[in-house]
């Protein structure tokens, strides 16, 4: 489903080249449930920056299926996040200003395709996740568990292949954590693709691989 | 906009109330300060065009080029008899006169004179200006000599609920009485008009009046009518053939001096001839550019607000953008929440118009109403368009922030420093409007005073000035006997007569050749004038003696023109004719074929506007009356007292004249109606604009506090009072405001400088006046950030360190 070959991620600033990716080759195949583990800077996160074409290599070739992404514009790949990708964040992302509802349904605003059964999308999103009953509160009404099932609720809403999460318990305690992990599980298991940042054990055990980073290269992998 | 971002902007906007009434708040104001300046700048362009055919009706003015003399210039009336040359020469042009009669026309009802506008016009007056009728047709309107055609309201007026039509009306005009048959009505004449007849007759076929056809004689508005653009341009060109041709047996070789031209009746309002009043036009684009102004500060706080808080939106946009939204989408999006800001704006600024307008027309006596069928579609063009003005760059801004990185962080991201430059500009921008505002309207404002104080030669309180006195309606017993009843008046302490009086006279000059100098000499101003003129209006002779009726020859009445004869000169008059001193002046005689003594030298009458050079001015005597005399009464008490007591002997004496006096006071003070006008919105635009630099300001201020929260929380464990908090925030704001009083100080003197040369007499601008407004305008930028600052500096250390 993914394949990542020769990616390399460059900063310049100020003079000093940080590599942040160094020469990544990656598979991951549909169904697939990957963790990626290593030290805090170890270039864990650019790499699902990249995976979710927010962040783009300075050199190499992203294939999704049959697609060259690194080829892609910008129009392009805001259309393919919409349809292929959900996100789910350590820091959940959700919009103050909106209830839980509302948050959900952003994931489906920037679908091209018209939704015709928007209202029970959401619904189901919010079930699947179990903060139905929370839809109508705004998120500083809610705990960090519920707050993350919201955000899970909107990575899931629109039916993403993919799902990148990144550190999705790291706010969390742990009755949360179990919950969100849970969730994850659940959802690989009906088929959705997920690659997941963590520094947990925990969460990184509920996955099919393990691969280690260090120093923006693969250092290790792990299957389960 | 779909259903969803409607609520989504009705989140953001009740969530962060406070910045959504900043933003609505200044918006509103500079809208419905928009709204009322454009209703100001329709009516006073709109004069005239009620007319049908108005874009083909032109005036023929005439203009004269002799500087130094009372004559130069535009002119805007002509010789009485131009159009008869112009149809001899011009066959089948359309054209008519409109001769007004200064109040002189009087109906007469039961034996009492009542003042109306009675304007005398050609046959073929509704050709030209198709006046929408009511009553009977355009072709027999004024066929014949005994027809007068009325407006609406004088039928009321006479004929309450009777048919007008074939009603008999008796009319003095040019001291001649006879009946006229009503034979056409039209509909009173809009405010948007200059014109001011309420009554049209017929001009004679002949008038027997050697300066009807005397070139360089005003005698009445020449109008002609060309359906063709084309055509009024092939007559303009050869105007200045027929004028050499035609004009040469009155002015002599020196006819370049004189030439027509064609005005545009849509010109007429916005290009006024002469400069008394102050031009419309430049009101109307100062006003225009202020309004516009307004609006800009306006919008620059919604862009300040919006680029500031970007940071704290970096989140929804990162966010938005991994759920799929492109640039494009984003864009869109944020600059129709700024329509949507701007149309909720639109809606307040509408509400608040009303006031304003209203407040508009009690401080200026203008009668401006709401046009509220045509200012809906204005006002939504008008929101739409700040709303993408003001929407644009934030777009640009918001929808450029990154999406990696923000996401994965758990702090609020900063972004404070988005823009910070392009906002100080703003504010910078702003404040210069402020104040360069401000200081023009303390300049107008000294200039204003000085006009009303300065001395204009003569004691012009408690002076009233009878101008139906000169009615000539009145024959000379008449006359006579009313200054006899008058005088007699306790309340009367002085009283005289002239041809001129403050606010009105005949205008007559006399050109006085000066030894060694080529051309025509010295124009003088002519003033007739009867006993006790300087004693009655205190003025000061500064050399010589008083006209006295010892002296045979100080008395004019009677005399040929060239027979010698006593004058007494203004001091203008002194420096015009070379004269080193006012000892020097007396005894001398002036005026080569037609000989004048100097007797004496008066201090220098400002009669008129004193936006008008005060020229060079003679007096001659008249012992008993000069012809066309104005009354002039030096009184005591109160105004009121006085002019009842002379309305009632007036009555007594001559009823079939109508009435009419008013204070020099008065008189004096409609010159500057328009200038005060001009003034008073000045002064409220630019209370209007430093309050919404000022609601920008203070949202910036509150933002940028909230967000050095930390910064003054660190400091404050470093040891820095609040007293030194307050200085750092106060200090950063106030920069850009110091940097907009430097830059507005050259523009406003420039400025400045350029409209006060409009002014006969000016002010000098001094640095007071640039001095005052920096004060007020930095006094008010202090209080606004220091609420905020002072807030900011007293907060918990703990709790602020805690938070972060």
């Amino acid at each position: 489903m993914i394949r990542l070959e020769e990616i390399w991620r460059r900063y310049l600033s100020d003079d000093v080249e940080t590599t942040a990716l160094h020469a990544i080759n990656l598979h991951v195949g549909v169904g697939e449930f990957v963790a990626v583990m290593g030290p805090s800077g170890c270039g864990k996160s650019t790499l699902l920056n990249m995976l979710g074409t927010i962040d783009r290599p300075t050199t190499g070739r992203y294939y999704f299926g049959d697609h060259n992404l690194a080829d892609m514009d910008e129009k392009s790949l805001a259309r393919f996040r919409s349809e292929k990708l959900g996100f789910v964040f350590q820091s959940f992302n959700l919009i103050d200003e909106l209830t839980v509802r509302e948050n959900v349904e952003l994931g489906l605003v920037y679908r091209r395709q018209a939704i015709a059964d928007r209202r029970t999308r959401l619904m189901a999103a919010m079930d699947q996740v179990g903060i139905a009953h929370r839809a109508d509160h705004f998120p500083h009404q809610l705990s960090g568990g519920q707050q993350q099932r919201a955000a899970i609720a909107r990575a899931i809403v629109s039916d993403p292949q993919l799902i990148l999460a990144d550190e999705p318990t790291g706010n969390l305690d742990s009755a949360n954590s179990r919950q969100v992990r849970d969730i994850l599980s659940a959802l690989n298991a009906a088929g959705t693709t997920i690659v997941m940042v963590t520094h947990s054990q925990d969460d990184a055990d509920i996955a099919h691989r393990q691969i280690t980073m260090l120093d923006g290269r693969i250092v290790g992998s792990t299957v389960r | 906009m779909t259903w969803f971002s409607f609520r989504a902007l009705y989140r953001s906007l009740s969530y962060h109330l406070f910045y959504t009434f900043l933003n609505v708040g200044s918006l509103s104001i500079g809208i419905a300060a928009a709204l009322v300046i454009g209703i100001y700048i329709r009516h006073e362009t709109s004069f005239e065009r009620w007319l049908p055919g108005h874009e083909e009706i032109y005036l023929i003015q005439t203009s004269w080029d002799q500087p130094g003399s009372p004559y130069d210039g535009i002119d805007s009336a002509t010789m009485g008899g131009l159009l008869d040359l112009l149809k001899a020469e011009f066959p089948g042009i359309t054209g008519t006169r409109i001769q007004y009669t200064q109040g002189a026309g009087t109906v007469l009802r039961g034996g009492i004179g009542l003042s109306e506008n009675v304007s005398r016009v050609d046959a073929g007056f509704f050709d030209v200006f198709e006046l929408p009728l009511i009553a009977g047709n355009a072709q027999d309107a004024l066929a014949e000599p005994e027809n007068v055609a009325i407006s609406a309201g004088t039928a009321q007026k006479y004929f309450g609920d009777l048919s007008p039509l074939g009603q008999s009306m008796t009319i003095t005009l040019y001291n001649q009485t006879r009946p006229y048959r009503v034979a056409a009505v039209f509909e009173d004449l809009p405010r948007t008009t200059d014109f001011q007849f309420s009554m049209l007759v017929r001009l004679p076929e002949k008038i027997h009046d050697p300066a009807w056809n005397f070139w360089g004689a005003s005698n009445v508005l020449t109008f002609v009518r060309f359906p063709e653009a084309d055509a009024a341009k092939a007559f303009a060109l050869r105007l200045p053939d027929f004028v050499a041709r035609r004009a040469q047996s009155d002015l002599g070789p020196d006819t370049p001096r004189l030439g027509l031209s064609l005005l545009p009746i849509d010109d007429l309002h916005l290009n006024p001839v002469g400069d008394e009043g102050g031009s419309p036009r430049s009101t109307v684009i100062t006003l225009g550019l202020v309004g516009a102004l307004i609006l800009a500060i306006a919008i620059f706080n919604y862009v300040n607000l919006a680029t500031a808080r970007a940071g704290l939106r970096a989140r929804e946009v990162a966010m938005r953008k991994v759920l799929g939204a492109d640039r494009r989408a984003l864009l869109i999006q944020f600059l129709a929440e700024a329509v949507a800001i701007a149309l909720l704006s639109a809606l307040a600024g509408l509400v608040l118009a009303i006031p304003m307008l209203q407040f508009l027309n009690a401080a200026t006596g203008l009668l401006l109403s709401f046009p509220y069928l045509a200012i809906l579609p204005a006002t939504l063009a008008l929101a739409i368009l700040v709303g993408i003005a003001s929407g644009f760059y934030p777009a640009i801004v918001l929808a450029r922030l990154p999406a990696a990185g923000t996401l994965a962080s758990a702090h609020t991201p900063g972004g404070g420093r988005t823009g910070a430059r392009l906002r100080e500009a703003l504010v910078i921008f702003q404040f210069t409007i402020a104040v360069v505002l401000l200081t023009g309207t303390i300049v107008a404002a000294a200039q204003m005073r000085h006009m009303r104080n300065t001395d204009p030669g003569y004691d012009r309180e408690q002076l009233l000035v009878v101008e139906s006195f000169a009615d000539p309606a009145l024959d000379d017993s008449q006359r006579t006997r009313l200054v006899e009843n008058v005088r007699k008046l306790p309340q009367v302490l002085a009283h005289t007569t002239a041809d001129n009086a403050p606010g009105s006279g005949l205008d007559s000059a006399d050109n006085f050749p000066v030894a060694g100098s080529n051309g025509n000499g010295v124009s003088m101003r002519r003033i007739s004038i009867g006993p006790n003129f300087f004693q009655t209006y205190g003025t000061r002779l500064i050399a010589g003696r008083q006209f006295n009726d010892r002296f045979g020859a100080d008395d004019s009445a009677g005399l040929d023109w060239s027979t010698p004869r006593n004058i007494i000169i203004s001091r203008r008059a002194l420096r015009a004719m070379g004269f080193v001193s006012p000892q020097a002046a007396i005894g001398k005689t002036i005026g080569g074929a037609a000989p004048r003594t100097i007797i004496g030298v008066a201090a220098d009458m400002q009669f008129f506007s004193s936006r008008l050079t005060l020229g060079p001015t003679y007096y001659l005597y008249f012992s008993e009356m000069p012809p066309n005399p104005l009354l002039a009464l030096r009184y005591n008490g109160a105004e009121s007292d006085i002019a009842a007591v002379i309305a009632e002997r007036w009555q007594q004496t001559a009823p079939q004249v109508p009435y009419q006096a008013s204070t020099a006071e008065q008189r004096l003070r409609s010159y500057y109606d328009a200038d005060t006008r001009t003034f008073k919105m000045l002064g409220v635009t630019s209370g209007l604009a430093i309050f919404i630099a000022s609601i920008g300001l203070w949202g910036l201020a509150s933002f940028t506090t909230a967000r050095r929260m930390r910064e003054i929380g660190i400091r404050k464990t470093l040891g820095a009072t609040s007293g030194d908090i307050t200085q750092l925030l106060v200090g950063q704001f106030l920069r850009p405001v110091i940097v907009s009083n430097l830059i507005a100080w050259p523009i406003s003197y420039i400025l400045l400088r350029q409209w006060l040369s409009g002014f006969a007499d000016p002010i000098a601008l001094s640095p007071t006046h640039f001095m005052a407004s920096s004060v007020i305008i930095i006094c008010v930028a202090i209080l606004t950030i220091s609420f905020q600052s002072s807030r900011a500096s007293r907060t918990n250390i703990a709790n602020i360190l805690k938070n972060d």
